[in-house]
């Protein structure tokens, strides 16, 4: 008899994503992911000037802001004709590097590690380091006073948890040491961003603040201490792990699902836009490292389906013609994400969807090698690898940047193209470090008739299709031993390891209690 | 490093008192503490005293809580008051749930945050305005209610800084 077990919330915020999972044997026969909070701040934007669209879409993610405003300019550029000039493209890629950084460091250390470790083994630990053991403590200190948030994980250690003192106290250490570092990410992205968080100077056309020298200097000197750090702590950190505990694993691909595989492509490497950092494409059916079938991007192939949704029922859309009229009495339905396909295909976005598109050898080299299968351990060995190339593209940039910006006719803005065009429409694409984001917007009138984001954790946490097949974090979950169903850590294991990210909404403090009321202010 | 109202003269060992307002701005009166920021940020403040909008960034803001020597934080709260009841109440009187961090995949709330800024630096002594919301739904302007309250919020928020001005001597103002 199978035994069907509910986690959620997923994520922090309550109702944003629930993954309910079928255990029969052990093992995860069936799974469900739903968003379980209605989205589609796309409406706001109907009737607005084009132009806005940069600004109001950063505000749909507190985490991801910056990467809304990017994909929002392009989907600009794309409808207004307008060509940004080399030094745009520069400074844009630049503070889309440093949202990398961060991204990939806080979700390694803070969000994902916690999941790997036994943390209270830090009270073991027995060496002379005095750093060491301050953070031993730190963090003994913590669990005396009863208060061992942020360190306590959900899930009792399993047999995959690393639990030798030596390691797991260096690993806390790094995660102390991670949150330094995403502070020097962030304050990257400030220096040609402006402000944060929603930067102000991704717009239409290009960049709005040029940059002077100093600023280059700074933002290289911050880039040379989180470079170091990505290639001395976080990559080796993730191969002692993904080689160690984790290796099991790693090589039974768990965590693999339909193994469909969809990059935009971003990351201009030269000014033709011809060489980029990633390579857009799609992989259909990957065994071992060989795709049964591997084809070039092409926008036109991307529809929703909103079968299982909460939305009003309609064939499948492409975005262009997308909308979003709820409808809660549809039986079928079972969550406000749509489900994305590509050829009527669910598709798995992400740095792993990347470096397998992007055929990096780094990580091919783990596949036919060492015998990682796709799944769980190889998105986090993806997305360190990747950390490591977007940071030797940044190295680039700065250099191509610091080259031209003292030339005479140096331009960072296509200020001919600034008015909204009549009448027109447009895509734009870009690769955020969480996976595929597009943008579609339609011009009427000089203001925005249609807009539509389909975004990467719709693709990877989507319900079910027309045909009924499971969305990504669903297949995924198929197969994975759940030898305890009161301690499914292999499930989160899994989710997780796509970064989720549903959090494109509420920030309400709720103390779940009346308490508060006790300090009502009259 | 965030959008603000910036210290013209020089610190002399100032103590820097932060206003930071966050929130969701997309949806109603969720960004309450958006718009209260944005208000106060025409507004003369004593020195020492800056205004910052934090949106609902999360780990992003850790820097500027490290920063400041004291916090004012603005936010939507459900206290189960009627919309638009204020409310003043210290980080520690706020039962922040560690249940809450455990489930957690991805973001992290405000209260964490600070919480844990505490592993790096130290933490501020956080007061937290909340603001009782009528309608956290899809939109860009304040419910009437909320709207309303607006500047029983900056007068609460005033008087907070008032009463931090007084534990700092280094920020009063010496006359030439």
């Amino acid at each position: 008899m199978a035994k069907r077990i509910t986690i959620d919330p997923m994520t922090r915020i309550e109702g944003h994503l629930k993954i309910e999972v079928e255990i029969e044997n052990g093992k995860v026969k069936n799974a469900w992911s739903s968003g379980t909070m209605a989205r589609g701040f796309e409406a706001l934007l109907l009737g607005k000037d084009p132009r806005d669209a940069s600004y109001v879409t950063s505000r749909f993610c507190g985490v991801c802001f910056s990467v809304h405003q990017m994909a929002s300019a392009r989907a600009l550029d794309a409808a207004f004709g307008a060509r940004v000039p080399w030094g745009g493209t520069l400074l844009r890629n630049l503070v889309m590097g440093a949202e990398y950084i961060y991204d990939h460091l806080v979700h390694f250390y803070q969000l994902s590690a916690l999941d790997y470790i036994d943390i209270m083994a830090v009270a073991d630990y027995k060496g002379k380091d005095p750093e060491l053991n301050k953070v031993k403590d730190k963090v003994v200190g913590l669990v005396k006073r009863g208060d061992t948030f942020p360190l306590t994980p959900r899930y009792k250690p399993d047999e995959f948890c690393v639990n030798d003192p030596d390691v797991v106290i260096s690993a806390v250490k790094h995660y102390l040491d991670a949150l330094n570092m995403q502070i020097k990410a962030k304050n990257m992205g400030v220096i040609f961003g402006g402000r944060a968080p929603h930067y102000q100077s991704i717009v239409v056309g290009g960049f709005t603040q040029l940059p002077d020298i100093n600023q280059v200097a700074r933002f290289r000197s911050m880039l040379d201490e989180v470079a170091a750090f990505v290639e001395e702590v976080y990559i080796p950190d993730v191969v002692a792990f993904g080689t160690g505990p984790l290796l099991p694993l790693a090589r039974a691909g768990v965590g693999g699902g339909h193994r469909n595989y969809l990059s935009y492509g971003a990351f201009e490497l030269n000014e033709s836009g011809d060489k980029l950092v990633f390579k857009p494409g799609a992989i259909f059916g990957l065994v071992g490292t060989k795709p049964q079938r591997v084809e070039p991007f092409k926008p036109e192939k991307i529809t929703e389906s909103v079968r299982y949704s909460w939305y009003k029922k309609e064939t499948p859309k492409h975005p262009y013609e997308g909308s979003q009229v709820f409808d809660l009495q549809r039986p079928e339905a079972y969550s406000f994400v749509k489900a994305p396909r590509y050829e009527n295909v669910p598709m798995e976005v992400g740095p792993l969807a990347r470096g397998l598109v992007d055929g990096d050898p780094t990580l091919l080299s783990l596949i036919n090698n060492h015998g990682v299968r796709p799944g769980a351990v190889a998105r986090h060995a993806a997305r360190a690898i990747e950390t490591k190339k977007v940071v030797e593209a940044m190295y680039q940039w700065c250099d191509e940047l610091t080259r031209i910006m003292t030339k005479p006719g140096f331009r960072i803005h296509d200020t001919d193209h600034w008015d909204p065009p009549a009448e027109s429409e447009g895509a734009g694409f870009f690769e955020p470090p969480r996976g595929a984001l597009g943008h579609w917007i339609r011009i009427k009138n000089h203001k925005i008739a249609n807009y539509q984001a389909v975004v990467p954790s719709t693709w990877n946490a989507s319900p079910r299709d027309e045909r009924g097949v499971r969305g990504q974090y669903e297949e995924s979950l198929i197969g994975v031993p759940v030898p305890d169903p009161e301690n499914p850590i292999n499930v989160v294991r899994v989710i997780r390891s796509f970064d989720p990210c549903l959090a494109c909404a509420v920030h309400l403090i709720d103390p779940k209690t009346n308490e508060i009321r006790r300090f009502m202010v009259e | 490093m965030l959008q603000g109202r910036r210290e013209e003269v020089p610190d002399r060992g100032r103590k820097k008192i932060l206003i930071l307002g966050v929130g969701n701005l997309l949806l109603s009166d969720e960004g309450v503490g958006v718009h209260v920021a944005e208000r106060m940020m025409e507004m003369e403040l004593p020195p020492g005293v800056e205004v910052m909008e934090g949106g609902t960034d999360g780990f992003g803001l850790m820097h500027v809580i490290l920063e400041a020597d004291r916090l004012i934080l603005v936010d939507a709260v459900k206290g189960g008051g009627p919309p638009g009841s204020v409310y003043r109440f210290d980080v520690e009187d706020c039962p922040t749930a560690p249940d809450v961090f455990k489930t957690s995949v991805h973001q992290i709330s405000i209260l964490e945050v600070i919480h844990l800024s505490g592993l790096i630096g130290s933490t501020p002594q956080t007061t937290i305005i909340g603001v009782e919301p009528k309608s956290t739904s899809m939109g860009m302007e304040l419910s009437p209610e909320v709207e309303a309250e607006i500047p029983k919020v900056i007068r609460t928020v005033q008087e907070v800084v008032a009463a931090s001005l007084d534990h700092f001597p280094e920020n009063r103002v010496v006359s030439a």
